[in-house]
């Protein structure tokens, strides 16, 4: 099953740790703070793995793979 | 200014200020007598009010000119127990006009919170008040109403004061606010219409938008709609500052600027809206028309319906660096790209305004006006990020002159930096 999903970072979380940069450089760069850019829109399906990769490692918990359809 | 039609609009709007000539606050009694009763029907829930709010077009008059009926009927369509939240955290410096409805008119706000209540089936709710005048004369209306009912609906309605600062009037701040934590806004999947105050339901608007809905159930679709314009009937608050004061008053969306502000008055341009709003140049003055629709011809919003001439002689780079340094300031400290992008904004605004930018800082301001945006837990940044543009956007001969020698004026705190008790 396909799943439609998108990025999304709790930004209230957010510390800067960088480690979603160093696991998913394809979707997500870091602004002049080391804060995450997330390229906008659908994750593609082959980088799924990486973002729930991404999702997992970071220390704050403040990326989310949300269905494009919830927000 | 040509606006023939304009004379007869602004004595008939004065609605949501009847009775407040003398700014005498409307007791029980007074209230009555001055607005009169609901409407039979609606009172008895014969005619839904969320069909009427839609037939006038009802939108919020807290910021984001949201849709009432759309919203309301979001809430309704949910389980549980549902809740009102009226948002009389006003939270903008030079704003007033939140502030003087409760604190003159209450029970427009409380009839707005029953009915309301009774539209989306709630039995409770919470009106979040940061002016602690404001707070005190709803707590008053509430006594007074204890034992008589101008609507079918009992409510058991709270007053949660809070410290008021820009971020508190934010949404989700306010919901925060009703559980009884610190008023800051909250990162949330979830829209407050599923999930607000404690996971539940809940409506909130805006307390001019409730005292709206308490007109509309007196006056009818008709009576609603007999001033305004087809897209967007009825009256709107403004707080429109004159010589460094702010002052209250009412009238006709659509309702031509000339009406409210001599042209004389205006200078370089005007702010519009509030501190997220814009900045709208003197050229344009003839242009604006009072209403969602009007303003965004001119690229601006109503907001939460502020309105600063910059008298001429001024400067409108010296006189919006310090809101910007203020906004930098109110951020709830709570994200990243806010926390940093806003300072380094307001650094180079200050730069700009004290004439020691450089083409390298000029650049940088351009670089994090476009990084902000969007990445943030509420719509502070973006707001000032609106602003920051629409100032540069407005008076691009004095950002020039800036850039090289400035325009020899001093800025002169035209614009308030704090909020006024």
């Amino acid at each position: 099953v396909k799943r439609r999903e998108r990025l999304v970072v709790d930004w209230t979380r957010c510390d800067a740790h960088g480690l979603c940069h160093e696991l998913l450089p394809e979707r997500v760069q870091l602004d002049d703070w080391g804060y995450p850019v997330v390229t906008a829109g659908e994750l593609p399906q082959r980088l799924r793995p990486h973002a729930q990769h991404a999702v997992t490692a970071c220390p704050q918990l403040a990326l989310r793979l949300v269905r494009v359809a919830d927000r | 200014m040509t606006a023939p039609d304009v004379t007869t609009s602004v004595p008939t709007s004065m609605r949501l200020l009847a009775g407040l000539e003398d700014a005498a606050r409307l007791d029980l009694d007074d209230h009555v007598r001055v607005h009169g009763a609901v409407d039979d029907a609606v009172g008895a829930g014969r005619v839904d009010l969320l069909d009427l709010a839609e037939a006038v077009r009802l939108r919020g008059r807290g910021g984001a000119a949201f849709p009432f009926a759309r919203k309301a009927r979001a809430v309704r369509d949910t389980r549980g127990h549902r809740l009102v939240v009226g948002n009389g955290s006003e939270g903008e410096p030079a704003s007033r006009k939140d502030a003087w409805l409760m604190t003159y008119a209450p029970h427009l706000v409380l009839d707005g919170i029953e009915l309301t209540a009774a539209a989306i089936g709630a039995r409770e709710a919470r009106l979040v008040v940061g002016s602690p005048h404001a707070a005190e004369s709803l707590v008053d209306a509430l006594d007074e109403r204890a034992g008589r009912r101008l609507t079918r609906r009992r409510v058991r309605t709270t007053v949660v004061a809070v410290a008021e600062r820009f971020i508190s009037g934010e949404s989700s701040a306010t919901v925060r606010a009703s559980e009884g934590a610190p008023a800051l806004p909250v990162f949330s999947l979830t829209r407050t219409s599923a999930g607000g105050v404690n996971g539940r339901p809940t409506m909130v608007s805006n307390v001019e938008t409730l005292a709206q809905l308490a007109l509309l159930a007196r006056l009818g679709v008709g009576g609603y709609a007999a001033v305004g314009t087809a897209d967007e009937p009825g009256t709107t608050l403004l707080t429109v500052h004159r010589d460094g004061r702010p002052a209250v008053t009412e009238v006709a969306l659509g309702t031509p600027l000339g009406a409210v502000l001599d042209r004389s008055e205006v200078g370089p341009g005007l702010l519009v809206g509030g501190y997220h709003g814009s900045w709208v140049p003197a050229a344009r003055f003839d242009e604006v028309t009072l209403s969602v629709r009007g303003l965004e011809a001119v690229g601006a919003g109503l907001g939460a319906g502020l309105l600063v001439p910059l008298p001429p002689g001024s400067c409108p780079l010296a006189e919006a660096a310090p809101v910007v340094r203020l906004m930098a300031e109110e951020s709830a400290g709570q994200c990243g790209p806010c926390v940093h992008g806003l300072a380094a904004i307001a650094d180079r605004v200050e730069a700009l305004a004290a004439s020691r930018t450089s083409p390298e800082q000029m650049a940088l301001l351009e670089r994090y006006r476009r990084l902000v945006p969007g990445r943030g837990a509420c719509g502070h940044p973006d707001g000032v990020v609106r602003f920051v543009g629409s100032l540069l956007a407005a008076f691009p001969t004095e950002v020039t002159m800036h850039q090289h020698r400035g325009c020899g004026r001093r800025g002169r705190g035209l614009l308030p930096l704090s909020v006024e008790p």
